[in-house]
């Protein structure tokens, strides 16, 4: 230890002089500053970091469509532009409803994620069925939940027909304490 | 040469007290007997190291960006030299190092090495686990494909069924209101900052412990642990026991390089895993399964009755991290030996088996429709040769109704339903009929959704499957009695 | 020891020359997932789209067999595409194009036709005789001549009013005759169920060529007949509806 380098050792215990007052000051000023230094700094983090629960969009009228492309009586799949979507979203910004015309001017539109776990059903028309590949969910051409695992039928978006369009209310993934929102507002 | 080479050493020595820093890490005394049981735990940091590689190696092309992440993930596999082994390597040793924390945690629990001074050390490897869990999560989701699109689709249901904060998680989750570019980046963050950070921190709390409390002996049948006496009695072990260096360490040394060497093998024949078909949720012809790790949780979600179903996804996992928990509060003293602890054996016995059976039922899900065996999986060529017209016909209706999707023939088509192959042995006409219309069970009613002649010529189908042998069903009131 | 070492030095050489030699699972790019949408592989589609009824091969499935070199050069590319995107109302076959509800884009319907030609039209096979017209003239033949040809050609294996024989069933039953139309018939008693045994319009039941094959005139009064057997059926079923309905 002899060619070590200086061991710095114990610090010597400077016996403290200070008055008392001081030290509370420099106590109080540490705890308060300290306090809104990272009040200051945290707030906006956390206001970004919980930016999209805070930040509730509300949905909007889509247009799935016109209304001539859908056969009365029969079920087809949409694709349309999810109206949230960011200009990186990719194929991950699309969406997809089913659409169902019962009566000249009647449509039913479902959203594609079964309301057990969010899986996509498929529509089969032969049998009248949709079913979901995750866990064997089944329902009904009307929607209605048939057989399996989940806890009510297929989600519906409101739907309404502009000039001989079709528009869906959406802008949120359907889930089940949040459901596909309903129209509030009058047709024009 | 080697004066010189030890003055260098010497001089950097003196500076950063390297040596004086490890001496006591592999100098410590480690009690006799542990042998090969101790090894786990160092497999599982030695690949956690891999991870961090080929995670920055990777982080170097894959592109974390909604609209480019699958285009550089083909970009690794096909193009970019060596990409695909490296995406392999991650893969596997992901895989290896949860298989590696489990059979460690398993050992630590069976061996008692958890109890009195172990608690925290036993802590910190719990955090270790729910981290370890959360980056295979995030992981699965980076691979940016129809899983992933749909795993995160699956946990934000999941999340959303909580009452009232359940639309807010599905929104943290989803980062926003959908699955999109931003649910990628921040799974991103999550997956190479947030995470690794934490499990890091988490390591080196663990490490530091298991260097101050010391490694447990190997337990002893009737020797049990008494706070009051057991530091002096392990002090009395340590006295007795060897120097980490050399044998300890080399076991641990030895028992990782198998471990990597396996690993890079398995990864070089298995390849790298993925990615699917792209994350485009307008492809309805989907299949989604989550990766390995979670499929008991999958087929646990599949299995549990719908009033169950909250139970199944909140209180399982609860119950799981609070049972782990509070393992070292409950049983911080007494026997350690497994020999005496058979309640402790008998639970890792039925977890590993509850976990087994779900995880297999979760991998061939029979409870999920073969979505494409209507028109994918031909009537078996034996029964469609002794078909009369009608039967014809109804064999046809049979697979056009999309029945196929739920009932096999001779083995091939969906499970959810019976294998119909002998389904003429157990109902008679009137049974089949009634079955069709009514449905039953997890079938739906098809009454609405066949015409009489459909329903007529399936029946006649449907009579036929039986072996040539065996006779029809007999009508109900004379079978039942 | 030096056995120990031996082993872990051939254990590291195994990962070592796997991915020196890339014999290993290397992807390949022609196994890139594709979109259900873009493939265009007549084996993947037909797997996945008309096993289910028409047999792994084209045949001995429930459907008539579409690999029938009879069939193939009787029916147009244009019949065999409007049948495969649009269905065949009043029989199982569904409509599998997009525009009707199905799964399959147009580029895919015209790769499965030109798949089913490349795969199942033989040259050799080909009639001599001039091939009739695939599609039914509807009013062509008559039911009272039909069961001439019916019972001179038919009946041995059908039985004499269709009740079907031990040698192949019944064609008379109304819920079969329901099932399938004129269209189709017509082109079962064209092309028969060679996979079934079920003799084309050029060949006896016993497969030995006809002298005379089936003429255009025969094969549209065997149709007539059937279908005139499923009008009898539906008007009987009719007043037995009816019937049921004023008892109650």
């Amino acid at each position: 230890m002899n060619h070590g380098p200086v061991h710095p050792g114990e610090p010597p215990i400077i016996n403290n002089a200070d008055e008392p007052d001081r030290r509370g000051v420099l106590k109080f000023f540490s705890i308060v500053l300290g306090g809104i230094a990272a009040a200051a700094a945290g707030v906006p983090v956390l206001g970004y970091f919980f930016g999209p629960v805070t930040r509730m969009l509300r949905d909007k009228w889509v247009d799935i469509g016109a209304i001539d492309e859908f056969p009365t009586g029969q079920t087809r799949i949409v694709d349309f532009e999810n109206p949230v979507r960011r200009p990186w979203d990719g194929v991950s910004g699309k969406s997809a409803a089913y659409v169902r015309r019962t009566g000249p001017g009647e449509f039913k539109v479902f959203a594609i994620n079964c309301t057990h776990l969010g899986c996509p059903v498929s529509w089969f028309p032969q049998s009248g069925l949709f079913l979901c590949p995750c866990h064997g969910g089944v329902y009904y051409a009307d929607g209605e939940r048939a057989s399996g695992p989940p806890p009510r039928g297929l989600y519906e978006y409101a739907a309404r027909i502009e000039k001989g369009r079709l528009q869906i209310l959406t802008g949120h993934l359907p889930t089940l304490n949040d459901p596909p929102s309903i129209a509030t507002e009058k047709r024009a | 040469m080697n004066r010189i080479a030890r003055q260098i050493g010497g001089w950097f020595e003196a500076r950063l007290g390297i040596a004086q820093a490890l001496r006591p890490i592999l100098g410590h005394r480690t009690p006799r007997g542990a042998k090969w049981w101790y090894v786990f735990g160092s497999a599982t940091l030695t690949l956690f190291l891999i991870q961090v590689v080929t995670g920055i190696l990777l982080a170097m092309v894959y592109v974390p960006s909604g609209d480019q992440a699958y285009e550089s993930l083909q970009y690794l596999n096909y193009t970019q030299e060596l990409g695909w082994f490296l995406r392999a390597l991650h893969n596997t040793a992901a895989s290896g190092m949860v298989v590696m924390l489990v059979i460690h945690m398993t050992q630590v629990f069976l061996m008692g090495a958890f109890k009195y001074p172990r608690e925290l050390t036993w802590l910190f490897g719990v955090g270790l686990l729910a981290i370890t869990m959360g980056m295979a999560f995030t992981g699965q989701v980076l691979r940016w494909d129809q899983d992933a699109y749909w795993g995160v689709g699956v946990g934000s249901a999941m999340a959303g069924r909580l009452p009232i904060i359940g639309p807010y998680m599905v929104r943290l989750i989803c980062s926003g209101p959908t699955i999109g570019g931003e649910t990628l980046s921040r799974f991103f963050a999550l997956h190479v900052f947030v995470l690794p950070g934490t499990l890091i921190l988490l390591v080196v709390g663990h490490l530091y412990l298991v260097l101050r409390l010391g490694i447990s002996s190997p337990p002893v049948a009737g020797k049990p642990v008494d706070p009051k006496t057991y530091d002096a009695e392990y002090e009395r072990e340590l006295a007795n026991g060897v120097t980490f260096y050399p044998n300890p360490i080399r076991r641990d040394m030895i028992f990782s390089a198998l471990t990597v060497i396996v690993i890079v093998a398995l990864a070089a024949m298995i390849g790298p895993m993925g990615p699917g078909e792209p994350p485009d949720p307008t492809i309805i012809k989907s299949d989604p399964r989550p990766d390995w790790e979670f499929l008991p949780l999958f087929g646990l979600l599949a299995l549990s009755p719908a009033p169950l179903e909250p139970v199944a996804i909140f209180g399982v996992p609860a119950i799981i991290g609070l049972v782990l928990i509070l393992i070292p509060f409950v049983g911080s003293k007494g026997e350690r030996s497994p020999r005496r602890r058979p309640v402790a054996v008998l639970s890792v016995i039925l977890f590993f088996t509850t976990a087994g059976v779900l995880g297999w039922l979760g991998h061939t899900s029979p409870w999920s429709p073969v979505m494409d065996a209507w028109s994918g999986l031909p009537v078996p060529e034996r029964m469609v040769k002794n078909l009369r017209p009608l039967e014809l016909q109804g064999a046809a209706v049979f697979q056009v109704k999309t029945c196929r999707n739920c009932h096999a023939l001779d083995g091939i088509g969906g499970e959810r339903g019976p294998d119909l192959t002998k389904v003429a042995t157990k109902l008679t006409h009137d049974e089949l009929i009634r079955q069709v219309i009514q449905g039953g069970g997890l079938m739906p009613a098809f009454g609405s959704r066949l015409s009489p002649a459909e329903i007529d010529a399936m029946v006649a189908f449907l009579e036929t499957l039986r072996p040539p042998g065996e006779p029809p069903a007999r009508s109900a009131v004379t079978a039942r009695r | 020891m030096s056995q120990c070492v031996r082993f872990i030095t051939r254990c590291m050489a195994l990962p070592l020359a796997c991915v020196i030699s890339s014999g290993c699972d290397r992807p390949d790019p022609a196994n890139r997932p594709l979109r259900p949408s873009e493939v265009l592989d007549f084996g993947v589609l037909y797997a996945q789209n008309c096993s289910g009824c028409h047999g792994a091969d084209g045949k001995l499935g429930p459907a008539p067999p579409l690999n029938d070199s009879l069939f193939l050069a009787m029916a147009s590319d244009a019949d065999l595409q409007r049948v495969i995107a649009e269905g065949r109302p009043g029989t199982p076959m569904s409509a599998f194009a997009r525009s009707a509800g199905g799964g399959l884009t147009p580029q895919q319907v015209t790769a499965i036709v030109s798949g089913m030609r490349s795969k199942w039209s033989a040259a050799t096979t080909r009639p001599a005789a001039p091939l009739s017209p695939y599609l039914t003239q509807v009013g062509h033949g008559t039911a009272t001549a039909g069961a001439a040809v019916f019972s001179r050609n038919c009946a041995i294996c059908h039985g004499a009013n269709g009740e079907g024989a031990s040698k192949a069933g019944a064609v008379n039953s109304p819920a079969f005759l329901a099932l399938i139309t004129d269209q189709a018939l017509r082109r079962i008693v064209i092309t028969g169920r060679p996979d079934l045994g079920m003799p084309d319009y050029q060949h006896a039941a016993d497969g030995a060529a006809r002298p005379t094959p089936l003429n255009e005139q025969e094969i549209s009064d065997v149709v007539a007949l059937l279908a005139s057997w499923r009008q009898t059926a539906a008007q009987q079923s009719g007043q037995v509806a009816q019937a049921a309905g004023a008892s109650r």
